[in-house]
């Protein structure tokens, strides 16, 4: 599964990098990197939703406070 | 003509408790390729001392410029300068350096400490002249330009600093010289290296200057040309027009931007790989892309960019941030400020829409203005800057 997060300017600003500091975290804590692999990308032209994160093809718009429902929802319980 | 300049920068520390400084520095460009530095230190301190080194300075670097001889230089200043009521002379030690066509340099010395030539990394001793005009005793050198060749002038507040507090006798012309000997080949700019040994000597000199103390430093190196990409183009069909003459350039490049990294990574049908290190820093991370030597994000990055600038031309406090962190600001910053010589811009004037939103503090005028204001800045660095809009 890969996951991609926007660390564009928009993004950026609304937290992208506490979102993937998050998501590193809870995808090391939950022992799946060898399942779910993470990178960046810039502008994913949706910047009004941010943080804009895909989900292999699936878009999610997350914030630094919804990461971790994202993660159980977007992610774990795709597996 | 050859393919050298000359990287001049200069930074001063003011004796305790004045606001002004008795040193002073002046640079004149006489033409593209030839300048006149003179560093004046006048007598005492605070507003004497600083009303005798800007005349003498001011003086001597007009005079020189318009190619008159340093005889008549010095009776000006002689006939010219106000004379102190209480010690009854007129008096401002000075040096200059006169840099012909970038291949020679003249440097004429009064009473201030003789300047440090530093080539290939070591001390080169180079020959003097001694004059006598009106009574003062000057010295002449001329020397033939060599590429990493680092003059290092200083006032007196230099070898003086630590007196009677580190050091019985100062801080000896031999330290000084192992100190920069150190530094000459780490890439630093002329504005850091003398910001480094004006701040060991205040160190020296326990935070409380007993005197003015300069250093003014000029660094040979060749030419180097840098080209920077920022924003895409007003009209989409001029996308691969800006690609094809940015990529066209010689020198190093440098993009910025997410979207106009993306249109660049289509254009050289490379992927463009966005790291997500984000090296301990508020600014985006940067990205790889084949063909291009540094990708970072746009506006907030630029944006620091130029706070360094800022700080650069005035205080120069910050260069300990953007010489050591690894974030795409300081990667900007080292390349622009240390590197290039000759910058050229290519900014995109696209509305980025998203980007139009009262809550985000990026919108399109932030942008352009970003651009002039950094311009101006590496202008005033002594760089050759050339904006492109599309």
């Amino acid at each position: 599964m890969k996951v991609t997060v926007c660390i564009g300017s928009s993004c950026h600003i609304k937290g992208s990098r506490s979102v993937v500091e998050q998501l590193q975290y809870l995808i090391s804590d939950n022992n799946v990197g060898d399942k779910v692999e993470l990178g960046g990308t810039f502008c994913m032209g949706n910047c009004q939703k941010g943080v804009c994160v895909n989900v292999d093809d699936e878009f999610y718009s997350v914030t630094p406070d919804t990461v971790k429902e994202f993660f159980e929802t977007g992610i774990m319980a795709k597996l | 003509m050859n393919n050298l300049c000359a990287d001049i920068g200069y930074k001063s520390i003011y004796h305790y408790g004045e606001e002004l400084c008795g040193d002073h520095v002046d640079i004149v460009e006489q033409d593209e390729n030839s300048t006149v530095v003179v560093l004046a230190d006048g007598l005492g301190s605070g507003v004497k001392a600083s009303i005798l080194s800007t005349l003498t300075s001011k003086i001597i670097s007009t005079m020189m410029a318009a190619g008159l001889s340093i005889e008549e230089c010095v009776s000006t200043i002689a006939s010219t300068l106000p004379v102190c009521s209480v010690r009854g002379v007129a008096y401002s030690t000075f040096t200059i350096i006169h840099i012909k066509n970038n291949d020679t340099a003249d440097i004429i010395q009064y009473d201030n400490p003789h300047v440090i030539l530093i080539r290939n990394n070591e001390n080169y001793v180079y020959p003097e002249m001694e004059m006598n005009i009106d009574g003062k005793r000057i010295y002449k050198s001329t020397i033939k330009l060599c590429e990493n060749d680092i003059f290092i002038a200083m006032s007196d507040g230099c070898p003086h600093a630590g007196i009677g507090i580190g050091y019985n006798f100062g801080w000896k012309r031999e330290e000084i010289i192992e100190f920069m000997e150190a530094l000459s080949n780490c890439g630093y700019t002329s504005k850091t290296l003398s910001t480094i040994l004006v701040d060991e000597c205040n160190k020296l000199y326990g935070g409380e200057p007993g005197d003015d103390a300069t250093a003014c430093i000029i660094k040979i190196r060749k030419r180097e040309p840098m080209n920077i990409l920022f924003g895409p183009p007003s009209n989409r069909n001029d996308c691969n027009r800006m690609m094809s003459l940015f990529f066209s350039k010689e020198g190093k490049h440098i993009i910025c931007g997410g979207t106009t990294s993306s249109i660049a990574a289509k254009f050289l049908r490379r992927p463009l790989r966005p790291s997500l290190n984000f090296e301990s820093s508020d600014i985006p991370p940067i990205a790889e892309l084949e063909g291009v030597d540094l990708v970072t994000e746009g506006v907030i990055t630029v944006n620091r960019v130029l706070e360094y600038a800022r700080d650069y031309l005035d205080k120069n406090e910050c260069y300990e941030k953007w010489n050591f962190k690894r974030d795409g600001a300081a990667l900007i910053c080292r390349l622009l400020f240390e590197e290039a010589t000759d910058i050229n811009f290519f900014v995109g004037r696209a509305i980025n829409p998203a980007h139009q939103n009262p809550d985000l503090p990026i919108n399109f005028s932030i942008k352009m203005n970003l651009v002039e204001e950094l311009s101006a800045c590496l202008k005033k660095m002594g760089k050759r800057i050339k904006v492109s809009y599309f």
